[in-house]
């Protein structure tokens, strides 16, 4: 059942894939969504059943397709394993997914592509279940290669425009400069363990025989290609540039599910992570700066989207922070709350977008609170949400980070955490404000919008509103049973329930403050910032990290490769070679009098060869 | 002693005739010098007795083979002008005299290791040559001259001008 | 009168016309150092016969020298196609199975 999880996303793709390249210009596009919608659909069914069964109480589901490579130590097979961390993972990969796709049908409805465009949507659903069901760590990394692929076919969708090449392009390289260290890290975690088998549960239970170095190594390349995957400083300028894709694939790759795979990496390799706590350490620092960053970022951004993918990488770096400390099931949690608003957030912009005519610049926008009513009461609780508003999902899961990040006693990480709170209220808040309340000159003319979008905003919506509810802390009387049932090694809470609830009012009330601050600064009227002073420019200008990049490493690089091409490789291989060339022709040269055609010279050829013959028999004659 | 005398002036007459033969430029004075070695040659026949021999040498070599290319030297009429430029004639005639000595060397020394002698007996005469013609040799006989017969077909239709069809005004 | 002597002539003449054949240009000269060669065989066939006290050698230069006229004949009729032709009896101005020195 695992293996048909996977495989369906896969033959469904080259199914549609060979469809769309044998009939380009079917008229009715009704197969794709049928094939396109339903596959997910069937999978979410299956990842359904997994999650129930185990719990039930079954322990952890393993099924093998086939045995890949099999040569002396390294015997890898394609195998899935579905325990908990998974089953949780797969459910709402599978759930959210599959509204996206029935969004993506509305959304991508009438354009050219529609074929390719579910080609690869299923390309990537089966890529990120294989990546979240993989039992060893090369399987794992193949979905992580392939779900990067998809990323980057769906980035580059609407190919005529070659900028929006460049940013597939930045995806991919950022991505695979990332997966650099992800290969030494599997390397040397099978130099040292392969042996015994290389499975993830074998690996787990040999992981104490290697030395503290070799895996604080392990892990902090393990972590180099999480920075890739997720978006984290420094590897992070390729996800504002992602959102050239369609938004269907924003939502659903940058949003929810494969900038979340680093994330799933670090608690999957938690058996690792337990015994390297200065390296988790490193992981929160890293992740706390890219949250303080992004937020900074994003409170000065008009591109709707941009503002978006920034949060994005924002709170996947409070997922880091957790996950960084040792609480993984809170990260965990927060992957999954995350997963409902942030994709709710990106539908609902991609609603909005359509309604304007593909206008995505805030400011332009307003006063559409009457106009769409749906799309704004849906975005409204999914950036309550954001915000960690109580009762809503973000609250709970958002809190039990800052919570962890107070308890772990490292009070700069929680300091960053919590300003970084401020900013995400106030600067989604902001674009909420902007976008549906503030005043503008002339009504819009607005597009309708097919109810294959506005559905699915209404699932994440109540998703968004309850789901936190399944995390509750035992301070607060719940059960936490999102975080026994996953039953991942949690560093334990050194924390009061005073202190507890004190830091959670003072979240509440940091969230409040944010509201009111975006409502003061834009519900009336909403301006862009200008940049007049220093920190305004340099903030506008994103820190001038992809300027510098450019300076520092692609310059340089393109440098080196023409002066490769323009001179290296004529002059001194294709010189060499032609030298060899050359030369033979020239001594092939020398000798073409040998046939100069003339009868003469045949005649004295023979004579030559008659004169050495009667030489040499004169020496076996005696006679010379 | 009449003999040697007669070899000897025999010889030179033949060895001077080739070697002007293949030192003139003109080719009627090359073929003056062949006439002359092919005399010489048919003298020679005689001195080993085989008068009929030198007889046909005479007609056939000589009557026949000198006389039609000295005719066709004399058809093809080339001017001075138009003979072969051979700049290099005579470091040409040196070099592959160098290269063949070692052939001729071969030639007569192995010849001279059999240490035959000349038995006095006069057997190559005209009717010993008839007998052995007409039985063992029949067969080469016929063969020649049926060699004969093409060869002259052979060449009428080599020499002969393409026929052009003439336009009728 | 020793056969030795015979051996030499017919030896030098031979040589003479293989000399003959690779130096000159001119075709009638090739034709006649051919015959040349031709000839020296005859001598030294002669000179067999002698020493063996058989006629056979003295019967196949006979022969030979039918041949010889055959050859002579034919030689001579590809002279005078090939002056046709061009117009000249330079052996160098034959050139067909030429290689030429191309670059490519």
């Amino acid at each position: 059942m695992l293996s048909l999880m996977v495989v369906l996303p896969f033959l469904s793709a080259l199914f549609m894939a060979v469809l769309y390249l044998s009939m380009p210009r079917l008229k009715n596009q009704n197969i794709y969504t049928i094939i396109g919608v339903g596959t997910p659909a069937i999978t979410v069914l299956l990842s359904l059943i997994t999650l129930f069964s185990l719990m039930q109480g079954e322990s952890t589901i393993y099924n093998t397709l086939f045995e890949w490579i099999s040569i002396g130590d390294f015997n890898i097979s394609v195998a899935f394993m579905a325990d908990r961390l998974s089953a949780v993972m797969v459910s709402f990969i599978t759930v959210i997914g599959t509204l996206i796709h029935i969004y993506a049908a509305g959304y991508m409805r009438g354009d050219a592509g529609y074929g390719k465009f579910f080609s690869y949507f299923n390309l990537f659903m089966g890529s990120m279940l294989l990546l979240v069901l993989a039992d060893n760590p090369i399987m794992m990394f193949v979905g992580w290669e392939l779900v990067g692929l998809s990323s980057y076919l769906l980035i580059g969708f609407y190919h005529h425009d070659s900028a929006n090449i460049t940013a597939a392009n930045k995806a991919f390289i950022l991505n695979r400069v990332g997966d650099f260290g992800f290969i030494i890290a599997i390397a040397l975690l099978f130099v040292g363990l392969g042996a015994g088998g290389f499975t993830f549960d074998a690996i787990a239970a040999n992981i104490t025989t290697l030395s503290t170095e070799m895996l604080s190594l392990i892990g902090i390349l393990l972590f180099v290609g999480a920075m890739g995957k997720s978006a984290q400083i420094p590897l992070y300028v390729w996800l504002p540039d992602a959102m050239a894709g369609p938004t269907p694939v924003s939502a659903l790759i940058h949003a929810a599910t494969m900038v979340t795979a680093g994330v799933y990496m670090v608690a999957r390799y938690s058996f690792l992570y337990v015994e390297i706590p200065d390296v988790g350490l490193f992981i929160a620092y890293v992740g706390a700066a890219s949250a303080l960053f992004a937020a900074i970022i994003a409170s000065f951004q008009s591109d709707i989207k941009k503002i978006l993918a920034y949060s994005t990488m924002s709170q996947l770096g409070y997922m880091f922070i957790a996950v960084g400390l040792g609480a993984y099931s809170s990260g965990i949690f927060h992957v999954f709350t995350h997963a409902f608003f942030k994709a709710l957030l990106f539908m609902g912009a991609g609603a909005v977008i359509i309604a304007l005519h593909h206008e995505q610049n805030i400011f332009k926008m307003g006063a559409l609170k009457k106009s769409l009513p749906l799309v704004y009461v849906t975005m409204f609780i999914a950036t309550l949400a954001i915000s960690g508003i109580p009762p809503f999902a973000g609250f709970f899961s958002k809190d039990a980070i800052l919570v962890s990040a107070f308890s772990s006693e490292h009070y700069l990480i929680w300091a960053m955490a919590t300003v970084t709170a401020l900013l995400t209220a106030y600067y989604m808040f902001r674009m909420l404000f902007s976008v549906f309340h503030a005043d503008v000159a002339e009504e819009h003319h607005l597009q309708k919008l097919p109810q294959s979008m506005t559905a699915p905003l209404v699932f994440l919506a109540f998703g968004s509103a309850t789901v936190g509810f399944l995390g509750v802390n035992e301070a607060y009387g719940g059960s936490a049973w999102f975080n026994t049932f996953l039953a991942l090694p949690d560093t334990p809470l050194h924390l009061s329930h005073t202190a507890e609830y004190l830091l959670t009012a003072l979240n509440v009330a940091l969230g409040l403050s944010g509201m009111v601050l975006a409502y003061r600064g834009f519900a009336k009227v909403a301006k862009p910032t200008e940049a007049n002073t220093f920190v305004k420019t340099l903030v506008l200008n994103k820190f001038y990290v992809d300027e510098f990049y450019t300076l520092v490493i692609v310059k340089p690089l393109l440098v080196l490769s023409r002066l490769i091409t323009n001179v290296i490789d004529p002059k001194l291989v294709d010189g060499f070679i032609g030298a060899l060339v050359e030369g033979y022709r020239a001594i092939a040269r020398e000798f073409t009098w040998l046939q100069n055609g003339k009868v003469r010279y045949y005649a004295l050829q023979i004579l030559v060869g008659v004169s050495v013959m009667s030489t040499f028999m004169l020496f076996k004659l005696g006679v010379l | 002693m009449l003999e040697l005398s007669l070899f000897s002036i025999l010889a030179l007459f033949m060895l001077g005739g080739s070697v002007a033969m293949i030192i003139n430029k003109q080719p009627l004075f090359s073929a003056f010098g062949f006439l002359v070695s092919m005399l010489g040659l048919a003298g020679m026949f005689a001195l080993l007795d085989s008068q009929f021999l030198a007889l046909a040498q005479i007609m056939v070599s000589v009557g026949a083979i000198v006389v039609v290319s000295m005719l066709t030297i004399l058809t093809v009429n080339a001017k001075e002008k138009n003979l072969p430029d051979e700049p290099y004639k005579y470091r040409w005639i040196i070099f592959s005299a160098l290269l063949v000595s070692p052939l001729t060397l071969l030639m007569y020394k192995s010849m001279t290791l059999l240490h035959e002698q000349f038995n006095g007996i006069d057997v190559v005469d005209t009717k010993a040559m008839g007998s052995l013609l007409f039985s063992q040799w029949v067969l080469p006989f016929e063969i020649v001259s049926v060699l004969l017969l093409s060869a002259m077909v052979g060449a009428i239709v080599i020499a002969r001008k393409k026929r052009t069809k003439v336009q009728e005004r | 009168m020793k056969p030795e002597l015979f051996f030499m002539l017919a030896s030098l003449l031979f040589s003479i016309g293989i000399v003959g054949v690779v130096s000159r240009r001119n075709l009638f000269v090739v034709y006649m150092s051919i015959e040349l060669m031709l000839s020296a065989i005859s001598l030294l066939l002669v000179t067999f016969s002698k020493v063996l006290g058989t006629a056979d050698g003295a019967v196949i230069a006979l022969l030979m020298i039918g041949v010889i006229a055959a050859e002579a004949a034919l030689f001579l009729a590809i002279i005078i196609h090939l002056y046709r032709r061009s117009r000249s009896v330079d052996s160098d101005a034959y050139q067909g199975l030429r290689q030429e020195a191309n670059d490519a």
